[in-house]
């Protein structure tokens, strides 16, 4: 059984999330960490995604409901999924209010990484591929959305 | 450009084939994602390439903040043998398994081998 907190519930602070990352930063230096928070988001998002009965080969227009209700408002609250571009090449996310982005000032360098990874482990578990992201817009820098690209790895 | 996973598998295939008390390798991406890997049985290939980028890049940090220059290669020794990593470049990081019986000077000429291979491989 889990412990459950009476009178907290299931959320903390965006504050100690981002204390974790920093810190984390601090000892192991920034790629070591950015390494790790993404690898630790691929994990969350493949149990996410088999937690939605998300399935190999469905759509992926059919995953932006599940992800704006599980990891939205009315979910875990890691940032708001607005919408989902798929071309040959490559998997556009536009994600809203990312945990990752919250917090920082703007013209901040900081980048997505377990936000990153979440997303990336629910597209590889629908896509049934190996993927590798990028981040190339950031609402830190001028954009009204984090945008993420994910392309196919080999 | 899409890179050439068949390709890389044979590489470290005929790495782990072809050299004594080679037991495995695997070849991840320096964010820490698979691209190739021939490793023992029972080892997770996505741990396995997020524990090797970020040991790399850990290595690469402690070589900075206490002056040991630039890192080519990190060296674990352990009871039961070795666990290798080089960097292959900006594209990818090399991790290389061998049992406690290796020969370390041919190890080390094979992984020098095998770097030139993979980074003419990922072009």
């Amino acid at each position: 059984m889990s412990m459950n907190r009476k009178e907290l519930g299931e959320f903390s602070s965006i504050v100690c999330f981002k204390a974790v990352v920093t810190g984390a930063e601090e000892a192991l230096g920034e790629k070591a960490a950015a390494i790790t928070l993404i690898s630790a988001g691929r994990n969350r998002g493949k149990h996410l995604a088999e937690q939605l009965g998300l399935k190999n080969g469905m759509p992926l227009a059919d995953i932006v409901p599940a992800l704006q209700k599980a990891l939205g408002k009315d979910g875990t609250r890691l940032c708001i999924v607005d919408k989902l571009e798929q071309t040959d090449e490559s998997i556009k996310v536009y994600c809203q209010e990312t945990i990752c982005s919250a917090g920082e000032p703007q013209g901040s360098p900081r980048k997505l990484t377990f936000t990153l990874g979440a997303i990336q482990g629910v597209l590889e578990l629908v896509t049934g591929k190996r993927l590798r992201g990028k981040q190339i817009e950031s609402v830190l820098r001028g954009s009204s959305h984090d945008v993420i690209e994910f392309e196919t790895i080999g | 450009m899409s890179i050439n996973v068949a390709k890389l598998e044979g590489i470290l295939q005929n790495l782990v084939s072809g050299t004594p008390d080679v037991q495995g390798a695997a070849l991840v991406s320096p964010d820490g994602l698979p691209l190739a890997s021939t490793l023992p049985s029972g080892m997770d290939e996505e741990r396995v390439s997020a524990m090797s980028a970020a040991m790399l890049s850990l290595g690469e940090r402690i070589g900075n903040e206490l002056s040991r220059g630039e890192i080519d290669r990190l060296y674990v020794e352990g009871d039961k043998g070795y666990g290798i990593l080089t960097s292959c470049g900006e594209e990818a990081v090399l991790l290389v398994l061998a049992s406690k019986a290796a020969k370390q000077g041919l190890l080390m000429l094979e992984i020098k081998r095998v770097t030139e291979d993979i980074k003419k491989a990922l072009g």
